[in-house]
């Protein structure tokens, strides 16, 4: 059920806003209508009150949030006021007094054991909450995220050649036959594995649970700071060209060999493009119809006749960009605007 | 370590000069162009082409591309070198002979 809410949040996360506001107006009337309608409406959408509910964490500050837990003593149910002090002093924020309200009602509403879905709607609304702070904070880990960014891992050739030199042992037995290197394939593919989920595992319990907040977080802010003051320092530039100088090998085949002048540039790219460099976005239209171009000079005169001419051969030329056309029109403004006062004598 | 020939320098002062020329040359393109637009006109008035011919004689000599000489890339020799190339013809035969021009072969027929 976790992976389903978590799946759930990323959906709502894209169209938060559009929901928020849709649910917002529909608490608004549900406060308005019976009670009754407004849980229908609360079940109904049970995936949109996440989104609703991190709008308002937003909106609200913590000091609605002490509101809140002064409301919290409040004319309400017994059994409802216990849970949630229960719940605060579990959890570091209460949950929205409204909801919970709206929680309760549900139970009542509903013919089954009342107080058990009473706990269990405000259990899940809980579950909720955490998963919108983790997704305030830093987002959370999906597994299937992990392993379809996790991409195959390269060897640098230095550790490739440690390998292979722990592959090849130049110990000799007792009976002069070198020792080889057991290959266990199918074992150490098993424990490969096995290793693989119990990575992940940790991966994930550790990032699952509540927070000790034992360590501050003001120390990112901080070093946040300082990177973006010093982070073009000359010494890093070299150190960072001292590791590309020491890690590039020469290459040890044709191929490598062109993947380093495809780098460089040396060698073009496969399948070849014939537009790369030329990123002209502009439309069609854009390049041929220039004569909006032309609004500041006079409309009458050898000038403006002139101009036209200018815009003609500049709306067959494919090879100058629609900003280099643009220039060439304004240097030509620019120019018959000195030479006004000539022009006027004439 | 580079096996190929290094050179930092060119190869003489006449191509160093020769480079001089094609950098402003590339710089003034446009206006050159732009200015020259407007001497050869038959629409514009005359007086206005007087003073184009005037303002173009004021840019500097060596941005005119017509002073751009096509000199061999390796040896700066001005004459017999083939545009394909950029290599005069002595230093083509040089390089066809040993193999190290692709494509090149002796003609026979």
């Amino acid at each position: 059920s976790t992976s389903s809410l978590l799946s759930a949040e990323k959906d709502e996360s894209t169209a938060s806003k559009d929901s928020a506001t849709k649910v917002a107006s529909k608490s608004q009337e549900g406060t308005a209508e019976t009670p009754k309608q407004k849980l229908l409406d609360i079940i109904g959408n049970m995936k949109v009150e996440v989104s609703y509910r991190s709008k308002l964490q937003q909106l609200k500050t913590r000091e609605m949030k002490k509101q809140a837990t002064n409301e919290l003593e409040g004319p309400e149910s017994e059994g409802s006021m216990l849970r949630k002090t229960t719940g605060d002093t579990q959890r570091g924020r209460p949950l929205n007094p409204e909801l919970v309200e709206a929680a309760s009602a549900v139970a009542s509403s509903l013919p089954l054991n009342k107080k058990q879905t009473e706990s269990e709607l405000l259990a899940q609304l809980r579950r909720h909450e955490e998963t919108t702070d983790k997704q305030k904070k830093g987002g959370t880990i999906n597994i299937r995220n992990v392993i379809s960014e996790m991409a195959v891992k390269r060897q640098s050739p230095a550790q490739r050649a440690v390998r292979i030199s722990n592959r090849i042992s130049l110990e000799l037995d007792e009976d002069g036959q070198r020792i080889r290197p057991r290959r266990l394939s199918p074992q150490s593919l098993e424990s490969r594995r096995y290793f693989l989920s119990f990575f992940f595992f940790v991966y994930r319990s550790l990032k699952v649970g509540k927070r000790l907040n034992i360590f501050t977080k003001a120390s990112t802010e901080t070093e946040e700071t300082l990177k973006t003051v010093s982070s073009p320092t000359i010494w890093d530039v070299e150190l960072s060209k001292e590791i590309a100088a020491v890690t590039a090998q020469p290459p040890r085949n044709g191929f490598e060999e062109m993947i380093q002048w495809t780098k460089e540039g040396i060698l073009w790219e496969f399948p070849i493009d014939n537009e790369v460099g030329m990123e002209d976005d502009a439309e069609f239209h854009e390049h041929i119809f220039l004569e909006k171009h032309l609004e500041p000079f006079p409309k009458q005169g050898p000038i403006r006749h002139f101009m036209e001419l200018v815009i003609c051969g500049l709306s067959k030329n494919p090879y100058l960009s629609v900003k280099q056309k643009v220039e060439h029109i304004e240097w030509f403004q620019k120019y018959f605007e000195e030479k006004k006062e000539l022009l006027q004598e004439i | 370590p580079c096996t190929r020939q290094v050179r930092s320098y060119y190869v003489d002062w006449r191509m160093l000069r020769d480079v001089k020329r094609r950098k402003l040359a590339y710089e003034y393109a446009d206006e050159r162009l732009r200015i020259n637009a407007i001497r050869k006109n038959a629409i514009l008035p005359k007086e206005l082409q007087e003073v184009a011919d005037k303002e173009i004689a004021e840019l500097p000599r060596d941005s005119c591309p017509v002073r751009i000489r096509n000199r061999c890339v390796l040896t700066s020799r001005p004459r017999g070198v083939k545009r394909r190339w950029r290599l005069s013809r002595i230093v083509f035969r040089h390089f066809a002979d040993h193999a190290q021009m692709s494509g090149i072969q002796r003609a026979m027929w």
